[in-house]
């Protein structure tokens, strides 16, 4: 009975150390990181929307078939939904963008409840790190194009309309807003938004193996505990296609932000 | 989601933008990073100047004054 728990090779406080997967390329071997799970199901997630934009776009129809019909309606929801309502007529051109982006952070969201997968490479800090960066980087760089120059867009970033004698009090708390606090906090949302949700299953799975192997009275208790865990995974979704959504609309709200003229 | 709406938007109907869902992660930057900045910036001095606290108090408060201001200015009418 003791032994029904270590099946999972995995004790029951689940800790940070569960986020770190054997490694896969020199098999089994420990410390070794530079190709796990995680590093495989995101060069599966980008080959799946490569191949999958492509193949539903390659032969373009009028009457559309099912894959392009997703196609299409994923990029038109991220263009219609997120860019042009946000950034405004300018939002076409950071479409694609968007659009890649959403469908990147969903597909790899999506891992973290798909069964016999049911890990996110977002759960790791460093995927929603360079992202956030991606947009950070992106945002800056349309604001001094649209502003024409470094300083005329942190003057108009920076500088907000008030009397001049209270600019001293505000600018450090503009520049702390707007260029510290957003990568940090897109990158921190979605990652732990994805980091909690792989705890919280664990919790509930393994607390189900530790329950039954401590006691075989408490298998109902067990029981339970896997039917919450299922009924988790149902909010795991909404958590998946709600933590896309938002990094897309922030970072389109950082564009429009950056676009801006004087208010 | 919206397959059933036509592809194109007509561009450039009206420049205006709708009020947008980061407009509140903006005030909540900007009340957070007025307590952060200068609360902080208090700290440093009290912690120059020997003082037990009394400048981070300060600096959280008038940090927090600063970032009501800026919402009003930046978010408000």
């Amino acid at each position: 009975m003791i032994g029904q728990s270590t099946v999972l090779a995995a004790e029951f406080p689940p800790s940070v150390e569960d986020f770190y997967l054997p490694s896969i390329l020199p098999w089994g071997a420990h410390d070794s990181y530079w190709f796990t799970k995680i590093t495989l199901l995101i060069w599966v997630s980008v080959a799946v929307i490569i191949i999958f934009f492509l193949v539903s776009y390659r032969k373009p129809q009028l009457v559309p078939t099912k894959k392009q019909w997703l196609a299409e309606s994923l990029y038109g929801f991220v263009r219609n939904n997120i860019a042009v309502e946000m950034i405004g007529p300018r939002g076409v051109a950071f479409a694609p963008y968007l659009t890649t982006l959403f469908c990147f952070i969903l597909l790899n969201n999506f891992f973290s409840i798909v069964p016999l997968i049911q890990i996110s490479p977002n759960s790791h800090i460093a995927f929603p790190a360079l992202l956030a960066v991606i947009s950070y980087v992106m945002f800056i760089y349309v604001g001094v194009r649209h502003h024409g120059g470094l300083f005329k867009y942190l003057k108009a970033a920076l500088i907000p309309p008030a009397p001049w004698f209270i600019l001293p009090l505000l600018i450090p708390i503009e520049f702390f807003s707007n260029f510290m606090v957003r990568p940090f906090s897109l990158a921190v949302r979605l990652f732990a938004n994805m980091f909690a949700g792989h705890m919280l299953l664990l919790v509930f799975t393994l607390g189900g193996f530790a329950m039954v192997s401590a006691n075989v009275w408490f298998t109902p208790f067990s029981i339970v505990s896997w039917i919450m865990t299922i009924a988790l995974t149902f909010l795991e979704f909404l958590v998946i296609v709600l933590q896309a959504y938002v990094f897309t609309v922030l970072t389109a709200s950082y564009v429009q932000g950056a676009l801006a003229d004087e208010h | 989601m919206t397959g059933q709406e036509p592809p194109s938007k007509p561009h450039g109907d009206d420049g205006q933008n709708p009020p947008d869902t980061g407009m509140g992660m903006t005030a909540v930057s900007y009340l957070l990073g007025g307590m952060l900045v200068w609360g902080g910036i208090g700290w440093l001095v009290d912690h120059y100047a020997g003082t037990k606290g009394i400048f981070a108090g300060i600096g959280a408060v008038v940090g927090i004054a600063g970032g009501v201001y800026l919402i009003v200015r930046r978010l408000g009418a």
